[in-house]
């Protein structure tokens, strides 16, 4: 909005309009009923401008204002066009019934020189039950100015109109831009899914020592007979994993002839099938401990997996074993 | 332990395979868009060079306005005003240029008509004007462009209600324009 609503200029019509007529039909005793009209400036309108009155209308309690009665967008007078109406109801702070009309008009009048031109009065009506009262907003005054000079001081030609607007082509930059971003986004979230589905460069090496041993360190219990399986089983997956089959004790010299970096440990490594068969096949568990010391096995993993860190064990031997 | 392992990478997987098939969803839409706008804009392009190329109703919108414009500057108003309708129908952005530029266009040829005194062919185009000005207004009320020119064909023909009514009348009828009058030239006033 172009002006300040709280103007204190605002001016304040209160039709106490009404007939006494409503008041008797409704039996109630004298009411308030009335229309308090908020406007903005009244001077300083050229033409096309649009112009928003305010009407707050005030009812007694049970009356509604009538809908129907309301004016409908639509030219006015030749000049003026009702545009827009809006309705809010509201209540009152005593709990009467209240309405928010906003009126918003357009005027096209193309006056020579300043002029008051005339709003006019807006008539409502109200209803409880069959009884029926109407009410006004008051007509409203504003002075409309001409927007051009009546004689022109300039040389030139005063009949000379404002350019077109030129039709113009469809901006393709935005699309551009946004077709760019999506290609980015594309070609990032498929590198993404070839790194996370370990397709072509990103198949990287696993490390199943590494990761048995980070296991093993985590198991509480690894001086325990259950904890000891535990850690001896995560090994097993971890050579299995390497060797890409089941790893069994008599496939271990196969499998080190292959992988001579693994050579300095082929005697622990042996010695780690013994223990494991006789911890889960033997008649004396526990003598696998004392074979094989939760230490040792720990120690064991380790140089595996800085052996699996150096390339020793990794994929390419296994792809020349297949 | 493992199965954790595998399932962030299995999720991440599937969340990238979103990503994408969002992503090329989005490039696909942009892409046609871009294609489809570029075609228009050959057509456009030529229009604005003079060439008559034909354009259909349904046509974008921009297309509708360029071939609307070439056939106004051509004095083809009748065959422009179908095409205005179009825009001004649709709510198109574009329906205040197109109504602008038409009243233009009638208010021009009005001009050209009263200049050599042919008063009877002129009026009409006025009335036309005005209207298309009233309309580009009502859709834009702060169209400078417009109020000025509507302001020049106010002044050629100015519109009278012929009958004075009675405010309660004039509140609940729309007075029609009945009567519009030339009140003189303008231009070569002493």
């Amino acid at each position: 909005m172009r002006w300040s609503r709280s103007l204190p200029a605002a001016r304040h019509c209160r039709t106490a309009a009404l007939a006494l007529f409503g008041a008797l039909l409704a039996g109630a005793p004298a009411h308030a009923a009335g229309v308090d009209l908020y406007a903005p400036r009244a001077f300083g309108y050229l033409i096309g401008d649009t112009i928003s009155l305010e009407a707050v209308v005030t009812l007694d309690a049970g009356w509604r204002l009538d809908e129907s009665a309301l004016p409908r967008p639509r030219p006015v007078t030749y000049w003026l066009d009702l545009k827009r109406l809006d309705v809010k109801p509201e209540t009152a702070p005593d709990g009467a019934p209240r309405y928010r009309l906003t009126l918003t008009y357009q005027t096209f009048y193309s006056p020579l020189e300043p002029r008051a031109l005339d709003i006019p009065a807006v008539p409502l009506a109200a209803r409880k039950g069959d009884a029926r009262q109407t009410l006004t907003i008051p007509a409203w005054t504003f002075v409309s100015s001409p927007l051009r000079e009546l004689v022109a001081s300039q040389r030139g030609n005063p009949m000379a109109l404002q350019p077109d607007i030129r039709p113009r082509p469809y901006p393709l930059a935005g699309d551009a831009q946004l077709a760019a971003a999506a290609a980015a986004v594309a070609a990032a979230s498929l590198l993404a899914f070839a790194a996370a589905s370990g397709w072509g460069p990103f198949a990287g090496r696993s490390r199943p020592f590494a990761t048995a041993l980070r296991h093993m360190r985590r198991l509480p219990d690894l001086d325990a007979q259950l904890g000891y399986e535990d850690a001896l089983q995560l090994l097993h997956r971890a050579f299995d994993e390497a060797a890409g089959q089941r790893l069994f004790a008599e496939d271990v010299p196969g499998f080190l002839a292959l992988r001579p970096a693994l050579a300095g440990e082929a005697e622990a490594i042996d010695r780690f099938f013994t223990a494991s068969r006789i911890a889960f096949f033997g008649d004396a568990p526990e003598t696998a401990m004392a074979l094989l010391p939760p230490e040792a096995l720990i120690d064991l993993a380790r140089k595996l997996a800085a052996v699996e860190r150096r390339g020793g064990t990794g994929q390419g031997t296994r792809k020349e074993a297949a | 332990m493992k199965l954790r392992i595998l399932g962030l990478r299995r999720i991440a997987a599937l969340a990238s395979l979103a990503v994408l098939t969002v992503a090329l969803a989005m490039l696909a839409i942009t892409g046609t868009r871009m294609a489809l706008h570029a075609k228009a804009n050959r057509t456009i392009a030529a229009l604005a060079a003079g060439r008559d190329l034909p354009v259909e109703l349904d046509a974008p919108d921009r297309l509708l306005m360029a071939r609307a414009h070439f056939l106004m500057i051509r004095d083809r108003l009748d065959e422009a005003q179908p095409l205005v309708d179009r825009l001004a129908a649709d709510r198109s952005p574009l329906a205040v240029a197109a109504l602008y530029d038409l009243a233009n266009a009638r208010l021009a040829t009005a001009i050209s008509f009263l200049e050599k005194t042919e008063i009877d062919p002129a009026v009409p185009q006025v009335r036309l004007a005005k209207a298309g000005y009233r309309a580009a207004l009502v859709r834009a009320p702060d169209f400078w462009d417009a109020k000025y020119n509507l302001d020049i064909a106010m002044r050629l023909v100015r519109d009278f209600p012929q009958i004075e009514q009675d405010q309660q009348d004039e509140a609940q009828e729309t007075p029609k324009r009945l009567w519009t009058d030339l009140p003189g030239l303008p231009k070569g006033l002493p």
